[in-house]
């Protein structure tokens, strides 16, 4: 068992000196010196101004980074309140920057803000990204809110994201857990949420601080935790997300293991909960939506392509051992394509995902090799999506999403049926 | 007459004396093979019945290891391979004992020289199998992390790893075996220095450029003139 961060001496004085709190905001971090300053302003001015007769506190639990990024949040704060429409300081605001133990990652992040959420025993929590250059006061007012006031347990965010940007959540996460718990949880995996210190409780008595829960799988895993345990849950509209781009193409396959991986062993532990769901309800929306302009995303389909044919060429034999016969011909035929030519249809991609997720079920290769291998068929996806929706609209990218919902939601049964 | 008494009837009685002082012992030896092989039938049997009772074959299903059995040619359930070995190994243990029964001492000497010998083939097959099943899951992770990397050599690279743990395991077995083991260590080296210096070539002088921007990149940080995606995944 991973030693408790809240047993460490200068957390426990931490906490002797606020003794409890209302509301709680978590922000993980590992060398986020640059933005995470404009990021704890944004949620002492979101508390001030949305919040101030409660007591809350700033929890900074920082990877171990070596550029000041704990100084930075030490020293960030509002001089100036009036500027925010705010008369007065809020007298109960707190604030610590400490190091989370662990596998190192952003699950461990959060399971010290849980820690210190259980020991303050906070009535509402929230958790921001800190490299969020986007990020307003009013994202604090839309993530607690409806716990604080409205009686949920658990805010998923909804962004105004362009049409390319979040790809393993528009053709996996989202159809995938929409089809499986029945709720259209948008942005399953956003990274920015709110939940109540109930569920943050229940949270942290789960055992999975070991997994790939501990990494990029925490999002995923939190959602899904909420939805299967059918806790309140309801989605706020934050607007855009413009936060630090990270190097895309470095750890592709590292993220979509995590995230895919996260997501199946979500499907062993509450099959019993998905097995008997069909269709999908929609999930309550907060915000005052409203379109914004998005920078363009330059995507390097030739290359992609390529990594998908490449894929093809070598890693059939693999795929041979668990897809079903008509999936690898539909493949071989795909790699042929060249251009505009290459589509990658909606049933293919269901039939694969609901494979991989089987043969994870049933253990048929390495955990690792299986999901990595899917890197290359996800590429590929991608590919064929852009190439559709190279010319249309938002609306048009979201209705065409519905469609793979649709075809997720149609293949459910011979997943169940698969499943033993 | 006397001379018939010393050529042939002589010869004759002491190999009869010899056959009568033999043939007890032929025959116990046999019948010890007989009860040998009745037990490892009924132990095979046995072993089968509890290995199913405990659900060893389920477990080998889940833990991918049939499949691992089953690419390497091994067709049947692991339950009935253990039996198999446990009737195999009370039918051999028989055996000597049989074939000490029979007390011959050319035979006892060549039997005493394999079974000193029998651990080494034991042990040099056992590291085989593990240098087999490295080899697999080695070159499988490379063969992925390469295409992953986009790697247009993927399948040469994946196979590399699979014939260099294959050829480190055969040598390390024939070492154990003590079969010339100095000539396969020495083979071994050369070939596997030639095969780095050959590579080394030809990334010297084949890749010199890509060599260049590699190392730029990596150690200037130079920009990328490649074209980069700019999606956001998560």
């Amino acid at each position: 068992m991973e030693e408790e961060i809240i047993v460490r001496k200068e957390v426990q004085d931490w906490l002797e000196l606020v003794g409890s709190a209302d509301l709680l905001v978590g922000i993980p971090s590992f060398n986020n010196a640059g933005t995470i300053g404009h990021v704890v302003r944004a949620v002492q001015a979101g508390l001030a101004k949305y919040f101030p007769d409660c007591k809350a506190v700033l929890v900074n639990s920082d990877g171990g980074s070596t550029d000041g990024t704990r100084d930075v949040v030490e020293n960030s704060a509002i001089d100036d309140f009036q500027q925010i429409l705010v008369a007065q300081r809020v007298p109960s605001f707190f604030k610590t920057a400490t190091l989370y133990s662990g596998i190192p990652g952003k699950g461990s992040a959060f399971r010290t803000i849980f820690e210190i959420a259980e020991a303050l025993q906070v009535k509402a929590c929230a958790v921001v990204d800190s490299d969020l250059r986007s990020i307003t006061p009013e994202w604090i007012e839309l993530l607690i809110k409806p716990v604080y006031e409205g009686g949920f347990d658990y805010v998923a965010p909804l962004y105004q994201r362009h049409k390319f940007d979040g790809t393993i959540t528009n053709s996996i996460i989202y159809p995938l857990t929409r089809a499986l718990y029945g709720r259209s949880v948008r942005q399953p995996i956003g990274g920015d949420f709110g939940f109540s210190g109930r569920l943050a409780g229940h949270y942290l008595s789960q055992d999975v601080w070991e997994s790939d829960v501990a990494r990029f799988g925490i999002d995923i895993w939190m959602t899904t935790t909420a939805l299967a345990g059918n806790f309140r849950v309801c989605q706020s509209f934050l607007g855009a997300k413009i936060h630090d781009a990270k190097d895309p193409g470095a750890d592709l396959s590292a993220m979509l293991y995590q995230v895919v991986s996260a997501a199946f062993d979500m499907m062993e532990r509450y099959y019993d909960t998905w097995s008997k769901i069909e269709g999908a309800t929609k999930v309550p929306i907060f915000g005052f939506e409203y379109a914004v302009g998005l920078e363009p995303v330059s995507v390097n389909l030739e290359r992609m392509m390529e990594r998908f044919s490449l894929g093809v060429q070598e890693l059939l034999d693999i795929w041979r051992i668990f897809l079903p016969p008509e999936t690898i011909d539909f493949l071989c035929r795909a790699a042929r394509r060249k251009g505009d030519d290459f589509r990658f249809p909606d049933e293919e991609w269901v039939t694969i995902i609901y494979h991989f997720a089987l043969a994870q079920h049933d253990r048929l290769l390495a955990k690792e090799h299986l999901l990595k291998s899917l890197t290359p068929l996800y590429i590929g996806k991608v590919a064929s999506f852009v190439m559709e929706m190279r010319d249309s609209t938002s609306t048009e990218v979201e209705e065409r999403l519905a469609g793979l919902c649709r075809e997720f939601e149609k293949q459910k049964p011979l997943l169940l049926e698969k499943w033993r | 007459m006397e001379f018939l008494q010393r050529l042939f009837i002589d010869p004759f009685n002491r190999f009869l004396d010899n056959l009568l002082l033999f043939l007890p012992n032929f025959l116990t030896a046999l019948v010890i093979l007989l009860v040998g092989l009745l037990l490892g039938a009924l132990l095979k049997m046995a072993v089968v019945r509890l290995f199913r009772a405990v659900g060893i074959d389920g477990l080998c299903e889940r833990t991918g290891m049939s499949q691992m059995l089953c690419k390497s040619g091994i067709r049947e359930p692991l339950s009935l391979l253990l039996a198999k070995l446990a009737g195999g190994i009370t039918v051999a243990v028989f055996a000597v004992i049989a074939v000490q029964t029979i007390s011959v001492p050319a035979v006892e000497r060549l039997l005493e020289r394999f079974f000193l010998y029998l651990p080494n083939v034991f042990v040099a097959l056992i590291i085989l199998f593990v240098g087999y099943l490295l080899s697999n899951f080695l070159s499988r992770a490379a063969l992925i992390a390469s295409v992953n990397a986009g790697v247009r050599l993927s399948g040469l690279v994946g196979r590399f790893v699979r014939y260099v743990i294959l050829i480190m395991s055969f040598t390390m077995a024939l070492e154990h075996l003590g079969i010339g083991s100095e000539t396969v260590i020495i083979a071994f080296t050369i070939v596997f220095s030639g095969v780095v210096l050959a590579f080394a070539l030809a990334f010297g002088l084949g890749g010199r450029d890509v060599a260049r921007d590699y190392l730029e990149r990596k150690l200037k940080g130079a920009e990328r003139e490649e074209e980069e995606d700019k999606l956001t995944h998560l």
